[in-house]
């Protein structure tokens, strides 16, 4: 008797707890609007959410990079380098014309992911150091070729920054877009199985005669371009190259929307829908915070707080 | 089989000398910027480089070389150390370095330069270095107030003279170092507040957006200006104030959502023209039009002055960088046996719509 009610109410628990940390996210998004709406004057405005949609969608594309590379039970410190990097590139390359600075700023953060890539892969370095190697010198890379801030006057990156189709501005398409891109890739591709197979075991897959090298050089590369269009769509938006403080802790804000969406960090797992939801979080929270005008390093301590509660989701589900 | 893993090696291979080859393109120099053909030599030639001019009469306690032990010697024969705090990325640095070489060169003085690249640990061991490499006097621009007694001990013990530029060192003037020249930024933080209250007439709801919190710049600059637009103009309100952490992207993130929770603001007041410069693509960004908010800003670059005269910016209140003459002439009358002052309170200048266009030459 004893033992039943006992029973009964940890079974619920741990379903509960299970529930949570599959939907928790979206709990936690739909909290935090329901907060806002109540309490937050002027929050419901067309305007309102076209900002936080466009201050989030660079986080997002950097985060979609950052998950496929966490899946590969591997991590990308060099994104934020990479963003700067990509925003040094542009403005270099702006007087051949926007398409050559583009696709320019691309191939450099393509460069840098493959280098990341063949580090991990064929040296065997631990992705945490073959990263941090090159965040270190992306950064450098970055204040080399552009030492200071420069103003980027050209009209179609302003209009790519600030323009917008049907209402809706065009970095949040590319986001949206780039998200449904990599949440097919990882679903209904090889490459995609691939990916979640070596994440889960490197050995097992590469027993089983699947391409690991490879794959590892294209996640890294994958998310290499990802990092340099978030960098292309920033520097848009801001109407200037600023290559020593674009994409500063940039590697924490994307792993925090991985991990807080539910994507673990043991690898083997990638949840797209999740991640969105976390780079949304994160940038509610901010919003509110910013709003309603408390202090900054509140701001800090409220995400340290959800990081701590995912991480905490993330250990309950690897005991079960 | 075999060729198939061959063909991988080839194929990972081949991506590899790809991305080498890219990489070295960038480096190669087949770069074009934006503007190359106009004027890119402008920002570094100085023109209308007056250097700064001391504020104040001829009060504060002085210093001479008897007081702080050593010899006189001639400058124009000497060696000075320069140690940087940042990396000359942001305007400011920029301009200070420049100056600072700018007037060596003048003075035919051998100058010794290093740079911290924001790291205080480096800092230190720069100027250990420039006094072992034979420097006679130092100017150093420190990236933090405390923590300088090993190497203040180590210069005193051979008293080479030292001039602290823009921020000040705790610790004893005329016994650890000489002069201390900078601007006062409680002082730009009150020139501010009446600018504000000049442009919004004192009345209605402001913003401020901070500089990079924990920093004297910020508190100082915070400090003067809110004390000000209390004492004079109790119709102004502070209702928001939030970092931008002295960046333009920060400063844009800010100011967008604050135009969003805020719609009633008359007036926003930066603590460096970057985050002004930020608030400016926010509000064109909401629809604005150029002096629908009153923007103030501090520091005095080429952009935020530019801004003035297309009408985004209501005023910029100067934080001049241009140590090198007063540096320089402090540490040669110094050296002469003269009595200089501890501290050199530099006089700022202002932009606003009346002088924008014809001082933009002296932004720097």
């Amino acid at each position: 008797m004893t033992d039943l009610a006992l029973g009964r109410p940890a079974a619920d628990r741990d379903h509960v707890l299970r529930l949570l940390q599959t939907y928790g996210v979206y709990l936690g998004v739909a909290v935090l609007l329901l907060v806002n709406i109540l309490f937050t004057p002027h929050f419901l405005s067309g305007e309102n959410f076209r900002t936080q949609a466009v201050q989030v969608a660079p986080v997002l594309i950097v985060a979609l990079g950052m998950a496929l590379a966490i899946g590969s039970e591997g991590v990308d410190l060099s994104v934020g380098s990479v963003m700067a990097l990509s925003t040094s590139l542009i403005s270099l390359y702006l007087g051949y014309g926007v398409w050559v600075a583009l696709v320019v700023a691309v191939l450099g953060g393509m460069a840098v992911g493959a280098a990341n890539g063949s580090l991990v892969a064929f040296i065997g370095v631990q992705p945490i150091v073959a990263t941090l190697a090159l965040m270190v010198a992306g950064r450098g890379l970055a204040l080399v070729l552009l030492p200071q801030l420069k103003d980027v006057r050209d009209p179609n990156m302003a209009s790519l920054g600030s323009g917008a189709l049907l209402g809706i501005p065009y970095p949040v398409l590319i986001a949206a877009a780039l998200a449904l891109l990599v949440a097919f890739v990882v679903r209904r591709t090889t490459f995609g199985r691939q990916l979640l197979a070596i994440g889960d075991s490197r050995p097992a897959a590469q027993l089983a005669g699947l391409p690991v090298r490879r794959v590892l050089v294209l996640v890294y590369v994958a998310s290499g371009a990802l990092a340099a269009i978030a960098g292309l769509l920033a520097t848009a938006r801001l109407s200037a190259s600023d290559p020593t403080s674009l994409g500063n802790l940039m590697e924490l804000s994307a792993i925090t929307a991985v991990v807080v969406g539910g994507t673990p960090l043991s690898g083997g797992r990638v949840r797209i829908g999740g991640t969105v939801a976390g780079a949304v979080l994160i940038q509610l929270l901010t919003a509110t915070l910013i709003k309603h005008d408390l202090p900054p390093s509140w701001t800090q301590i409220a995400q340290a707080v959800v990081i701590v509660l995912a991480v905490y989701a993330a250990r309950e589900r690897s005991k079960r | 089989m075999k060729s198939r893993t061959l063909l991988r090696r080839t194929s990972a291979r081949t991506l590899l000398a790809v991305g080498l080859a890219a990489s070295l393109t960038f480096a190669a120099g087949c770069a074009k910027s934006e503007d190359d053909a106009s004027g890119s030599g402008e920002a570094a030639s100085g023109k209308g480089d007056s250097g700064q001019v001391v504020a104040g009469g001829d009060g504060g306690a002085t210093c001479a070389i008897d007081a702080y032990g050593g010899k006189k010697f001639d400058l124009k024969t000497a060696t000075v150390g320069f140690s940087q705090s940042e990396k000359e990325a942001n305007p400011f640095r920029i301009a200070e370095t420049a100056s600072i070489k700018a007037e060596a060169e003048k003075r035919g003085v051998r100058l010794l330069t290093a740079n911290a690249q924001s790291q205080f640990s480096k800092q230190i061991s720069d100027v250990q270095d420039l006094i072992a490499k034979g420097a006679d006097a130092l100017v150093i621009a420190p990236l933090n107030s405390d923590g300088w007694e090993p190497v203040l001990r180590a210069a005193s013990a051979r008293h080479i003279p030292i001039v602290t530029v823009d921020r000040k060192i705790n610790a004893k003037a005329c016994e650890d170092y000489v002069s201390f020249i900078g601007s006062d930024f409680v002082e730009q933080g009150r020139r501010a507040a009446d600018r504000m209250i000049e442009a919004t007439g004192g009345k209605g709801e402001i913003a401020i957006l901070l500089g990079t919190a924990g920093n004297n710049v910020t508190t100082e600059r915070t400090k003067g200006f809110k004390e000000r637009i209390e004492e004079k103009a109790p119709g102004l309100k502070v209702v928001f104030q939030q970092t931008g952490e002295f960046s333009r992207e920060k400063g844009q993130q800010v100011t967008e959502q604050l135009i969003q929770s805020k719609p009633g603001i008359t007036g926003i007041y930066a603590e460096n023209d970057e985050m002004g410069l930020g608030a400016v693509n926010a509000l064109k960004g909401a629809g604005k039009k150029a002096g629908d908010i009153k923007i103030v800003t501090i520091d005095g670059t080429k952009g935020a002055v530019r801004s003035i005269v297309s009408g985004w910016i209501d005023g910029v209140i100067e934080s001049n960088p241009r140590f090198g003459p007063l540096a320089f002439s402090t540490l040669d009358s110094f050296t002469r046996g003269e009595k200089v002052k501890q501290d050199i309170v530099i006089k700022d200048s202002a932009y606003t719509g009346k002088n924008a266009e014809a001082d933009l030459s002296q932004a720097y």
